[in-house]
């Protein structure tokens, strides 16, 4: 159930603009279930812990098209292989996908035909969201992936959206990523930007069956933006899906990764947040054991400083049938400060009768132990505190597979966490 | 070198150790020896400043300054190391960084050069070869995922980076194969001089064998009851300590 916010206009306005030509029908179903609605509300049991009131009274107008430098943005794996967006508009002289294999197809969602059907079909039958149907709704670009069957893309596809506002904009990032029968990827996709904006991406993701996709999902907005995203995962027999979620920027985010396991296949969902000032992160995660043997590994780190607050939400259906089931589930939290906060819930759901699950939840401070052992070889509270607290974080980044990737976001949580004058701690 | 004089500690409240006095001088080799729970370990960790336990009284003298007035880490940088029983997993921090960061705090602290990560390479890759380390080991995140044996095989790793004046080492034997122990327990010698002491902390006296002490203590009860030579090791091999704790009481009777 969805509550009126009063005042709240946002929707409206939001949907006020031109539509996009394109993906008519598509759009004009979005638009159907978004009629008469208006943001949750922290009476929303979905919405307790993050007030979108402040989302309300903003309005956001359509995003101008721009340029920016990409240069800082640029990791030496990926220079071949990089698509580039801003203010979700396609970047084409900032792009280039000339290493990318033949036979993938990696191209703007603008130049996708309308054929592509699958677009918006993941989790037919469940319930959209509706910032899922608001950039249904209002998308004008994203990057659409296309792997073919049994082809092993060796080189980390890169997407990058950047956007750069100088009054506030909506932007309403897309992405569809379909790998077909054994097929595998390594897929980077990074938000960054400046000034204040709403981000409202969608990801649709199909693995088919046998193939393997990993998935790096980095968020760096601007610090006065606010990023909704959705992503939809399905994963057919034995496919495997793995996503690591970084959030680092976004005065207040929410990631709701959506995942449905067929027979015998894997999936992690990891994330880390680092918060501090006055953010706000958000997960809701769902994981769908929708058939036997399928196995999903999940852990969650937030780190918390400030007055910041995390929220996380991890629900785990087994279906009945889904004998075999192996899902762990760990949400851990470290607070930096009194003012700090979390909120963690794991919600099990369990239908089966042989199945093996387990979910453990812990906020608190560093390990008294910990640290003794640290200073045990000689060094300071302050050093042992910082290293610990880097690597509590680091921990989430140790099996990036794209190592300049790793490297510049361990510069980036050793500068979040102090640690850096501690030295290269690669 | 280091020098207890009726030392008693607690933890929560409890006392667990109840008038400890030591000598250890440079050059020697100690082992405190006795049944489980006697407060051996405890005695360690004092001495390296757990924050668990509470120090109630007597005083402990290291180099001739107050132990107790030194930080935990001081305690480490002026040459104290403890290769703990069940030393601490850190994920996210790897064992080569750990150990080059502990490695350049001590050589801040006595005015050596400090390694960047290229000499620091180096400098490991002779240090694990005297513990037949792995190399991927280095790799790892601090300890985690190291079996049993593993851990301790990185404990002496440190004491070899470290190169500490006086080294405690608490059952060291405890989760090591036959083979492993001997590897250890060679390189703990390869690593003592005439300026460095050891204080070996065991339940069982296999170790003694390849570490060999001047100096065997019993400790139970939060008391040292006997001290001797190495030949009271052998003696603990054959009888156990029941005679010991016996012959104590006895004595306390008396």
């Amino acid at each position: 159930m969805t509550t009126v916010v009063a005042g709240s206009n946002l929707l409206a306005d939001l949907l006020s603009g031109p539509r996009p030509a394109e993906w008519a029908s598509l759009r004009e179903a979005a638009e159907l279930r978004l009629a008469g609605r208006e943001l949750p509300a922290t009476r929303d049991e979905d919405w307790k812990y993050t007030d979108l009131k402040v989302l309300a009274s903003s309005t956001f107008g359509p995003a101008p098209k721009a340029t920016v430098d990409i240069a800082g943005h640029l990791l030496p794996e990926m220079v071949g292989t990089r698509q580039v967006f801003v203010n979700g508009h396609h970047a084409p002289h900032a792009s280039c996908a000339s290493a990318v294999p033949a036979g993938v197809r990696y191209f703007p969602m603008s130049h996708a035909s309308e054929a592509c059907h699958t677009l918006g079909s993941i989790g037919n039958g469940a319930a959209k969201g509706l910032f899922e149907d608001l950039n249904t709704a209002r998308f004008e670009d994203g990057a659409v992936i296309l792997v073919p069957k049994n082809l092993k893309v060796a080189l980390p596809l890169h997407l990058l959206f950047i956007t750069k506002a100088e009054t506030p904009i909506a932007v309403f990032p897309r992405i569809l990523v379909m790998l077909e029968r054994g097929a595998e990827l390594e897929l980077v996709e990074e938000h960054h930007g400046e000034g204040p904006y709403l981000s409202c991406p969608v990801v649709e993701v199909h693995v088919a069956e046998g193939a393997i996709l990993r998935h790096e999902r980095v968020q760096r907005e601007s610090p006065e933006a606010y990023h909704l995203g959705t992503l939809k995962a399905e994963v057919g027999r034995g496919g495997q899906y793995h996503s690591r979620t970084l959030s680092f920027g976004a005065r207040l985010s929410r990631q709701q990764p959506w995942v449905r396991l067929a027979e015998g296949a894997e999936a992690s969902l990891d994330g880390l947040a680092l918060l501090e000032g006055a953010q706000v992160a958000d997960t809701h995660s769902f994981l769908h054991h929708a058939e036997p043997g399928a196995s999903s590994h999940q852990l969650h780190k937030c780190i918390v400083d400030g007055k910041a607050r995390a929220i996380f939400n991890g629900r785990i259906l087994v279906a009945q049938g889904a004998q075999g089931t192996d899902a762990q589930q760990q949400s851990r939290n470290l607070l930096l400060s009194e003012a700090a906060r979390v909120d963690t819930k794991p919600q099990l759901e369990i239908y089966a009768d042989d199945v093996k699950c387990s979910h453990g939840a812990a906020v608190g401070q560093l390990d008294p132990e910990e640290l003794f052992y640290l200073q045990s070889r000689g060094m300071n509270a302050d050093d042992a505190r910082n290293l610990l607290t880097y690597g509590f974080a680091a921990d989430v980044l140790t099996h990036i597979p794209v190592a300049s990737l790793r490297r510049a976001l361990r510069q980036l949580v050793m500068a979040r966490t102090q640690a850096t004058s501690l030295g290269d701690l690669g | 070198m280091l020098s207890i004089k009726n030392l008693t500690a607690s933890i929560n409240g409890t006392p667990v150790l109840k008038g400890i006095d030591l000598e250890i001088k440079a050059g020697e080799i100690h082992a405190i020896m006795g049944p489980n729970g006697s407060g051996k370990s405890t005695l360690g960790k004092v001495l390296v400043g757990h924050p668990a336990y509470e120090v109630t009284g007597g005083e402990v003298l290291y180099e001739g300054r107050n132990l107790f007035d030194m930080a935990a880490d001081e305690r480490a940088r002026a040459g104290l190391f403890m290769g703990f029983q069940h030393p601490i997993e850190v994920p996210g921090v790897s064992n080569a960084a750990f150990l080059r960061l502990a490695y350049n705090k001590k050589a801040e602290a006595e005015g050596r050069d400090e390694l960047d990560p290229l000499e620091f390479d180096d400098f490991i890759h002779e240090k694990i070869k005297l513990v037949a380390m792995k190399e991927e080991f280095l790799d790892r995140s601090l300890n985690e995922g190291f079996s049993g044996g593993e851990k301790k095989r990185n404990e002496i790793l440190q004491m070899a980076v470290l190169e500490p004046k006086l080294a405690i080492l608490d059952e060291l034997d405890s989760g090591l194969d036959i083979d492993a122990l001997r590897v250890l327990g060679d390189a703990v010698n390869k690593l003592q001089r005439p300026d460095r002491a050891l204080l070996i902390i065991t339940h069982f006296p296999r170790i003694l064998e390849t570490i060999q002490p001047q100096f065997v203590h019993v400790l139970s009860g939060g008391r040292i009851l006997k001290s001797a030579g190495k030949e009271l090791a052998i003696e603990l091999e054959d009888r156990g300590y029941d005679w010991v704790l016996e012959e104590a009481a006895a004595g306390g009777a008396r």
